[in-house]
């Protein structure tokens, strides 16, 4: 499963990690977040997230 | 349609990216000061604590402008814009024509007015230079003072610490956060900071940095000496405006503009740290997002309205999640405070509200609710009778939002 990279503030999400503060839990593809979900970290939306690697 | 942005930012590099979804056949040239690419400045953070390696500051993958079919045109000062004759001067004598332009040239680092400052020994945390200099120091220094105990000083302390070496903060303000966190919350945040290790003078204002050739420490107008050989200073950003103002634009602390982001320029838009919008400097990511999308949709011909974002910070320091949204005092008529502490457990709930909708709020030791918390301040959410029941551990907010 890949990692993305938030472009603005450098947060990476980690699928074997997940959200789940904010209810995504570890296992949750990047992929398989809805479309609403945002960086828990500075609140931009997922269409400015990268693949890493 | 020409679009120039000047400033390789998250504002600049923002507006282009949208600017290319919104216009396939614009033409699109981003003018950068540094050198470097751009890149996500709180990387610059976990840079600092030796954690992130240089090649992994940048975010986007090498190429991605270039996909964009964006230019960009690295250590390129602009000397002067000409909005009448919608030109722009580069320092290295060229020449520019646009349609639309957008400043985006964000802030420096505030240098207090403290003899000494400009002395060696005294940094920002601004850019990567900045990063690789105080880096550099590091290997032969070891007491460093942070001035300045507002979100970047407190993430470059526990970066500096991850580096072992001996910090303290020393803040004016009587209370660390002082516009995140009112004093409760800001004195649970303290004693979290002093077990990991992090030094802190509160109330405490630095008159001098002492030392000739280098940093010996700072006196405080207490008369009081503080020992230190690295100086990091974090006290604040002023909004680069030089370019506007001397090509007349309306100019307060940052470059003013409308709900479109248009300057008092036509054809100039402004975005990011530079600006000021009905009289506020933001200067956080949100911000930078919001305003950047917005001046990029308006740039292309198709209005979108800006009504400004609701001040919202996260951070994690020293194992303990902090939120604060919005308003964090209960002032003036109809506003009431609800809170729920357990200063051992590290656990402060706050929510502000005007006539029963939130307006803002603290959230300390968890970060579950923290988001919503966000979103339901953005909308002002009429909570009423529930308002007790948020700040329980068990109460799931996303159901109200």
């Amino acid at each position: 499963m890949d990692k993305y990279e938030c472009t603005a503030c450098g947060y990476i999400y980690d699928p074997a990690v997940g959200d789940p503060a904010n209810g995504f839990p570890a296992g949750t593809r990047f992929e398989d977040l809805p479309d609403t979900w945002v960086c828990p970290q500075c609140g931009v939306p997922k269409d400015l997230f990268v693949k890493l690697g | 349609m020409k679009v120039l942005i000047v400033g390789n930012g998250l504002a600049g590099t923002l507006a282009a990216k949208t600017i290319r979804e919104l216009d396939d056949g614009a033409e699109i040239e981003i003018f950068g000061e540094e050198r470097y690419p751009y890149y996500p400045r709180p990387n610059l953070i976990e840079y600092l604590a030796g954690r992130l390696p240089y090649d992994k500051l940048f975010a986007f993958p090498e190429g991605w402008t270039e996909r964009q079919q964006i230019g960009v045109r690295l250590s390129e000062t602009i000397s002067r814009i000409r909005p009448a004759e919608r030109k722009i001067e580069t320092q290295a004598g060229g020449v520019r024509f646009y349609d639309v332009l957008l400043l985006a040239t964000g802030a420096r680092a505030a240098l207090p007015p403290v003899e000494g400052i400009h002395g060696p020994g005294v940094f920002a945390l601004r850019t990567i230079v900045d990063a690789n200099e105080l880096i550099g120091h590091l290997g032969t220094h070891k007491r460093v003072a942070v001035l300045g105990g507002g979100l970047l000083g407190l993430e470059a302390a526990r970066a500096i610490r991850a580096r072992e070496k001996e910090v303290v903060v020393v803040e004016y303000f009587d209370r660390l956060l002082p516009r995140q966190l009112d004093p409760a919350a800001a004195a649970i945040l303290k004693a979290q900071l002093e077990k990991d290790g992090i030094a802190l003078r509160l109330g405490a204002v630095v008159r001098e940095i002492l030392g000739v050739g280098g940093v010996q420490g700072l006196r405080l107008a207490s008369g009081e000496r503080i020992e230190a050989d690295t100086v990091v200073v974090a006290a604040g950003i002023v909004p680069e405006v030089a370019l506007a103002r001397e090509a007349g634009l309306a100019v307060g602390r940052g470059v003013v503009v409308d709900d479109q982001m248009r300057t008092s320029a036509p054809g100039v838009f402004a975005a990011g740290d530079v600006c000021e919008h009905r009289g506020r400097i933001h200067g956080f990511i949100p911000a930078a997002f919001e305003q950047a999308r917005t001046a990029a949709y308006n740039m292309a011909g198709q209005e979108k309205p800006y009504a400004g974002t609701v001040p919202l910070s996260t951070l994690k320091v020293a194992g303990l999640f902090v939120t604060s949204v919005g308003e964090i005092d209960a002032e003036g008529e109809g506003t009431e405070a609800l809170v729920r502490s357990l200063p051992e457990a590290g656990l402060y709930k706050k929510i502000v509200l005007r006539e029963g909708r939130l307006v803002g709020g603290i959230w300390m030791g968890t970060k579950r609710g923290a988001a919503e918390l966000g979103r339901l301040v953005a909308v002002s959410k009429h909570v009423g009778a529930l308002k007790k029941d948020l700040l329980e551990d068990d109460f799931d907010l996303g159901e109200i939002l």
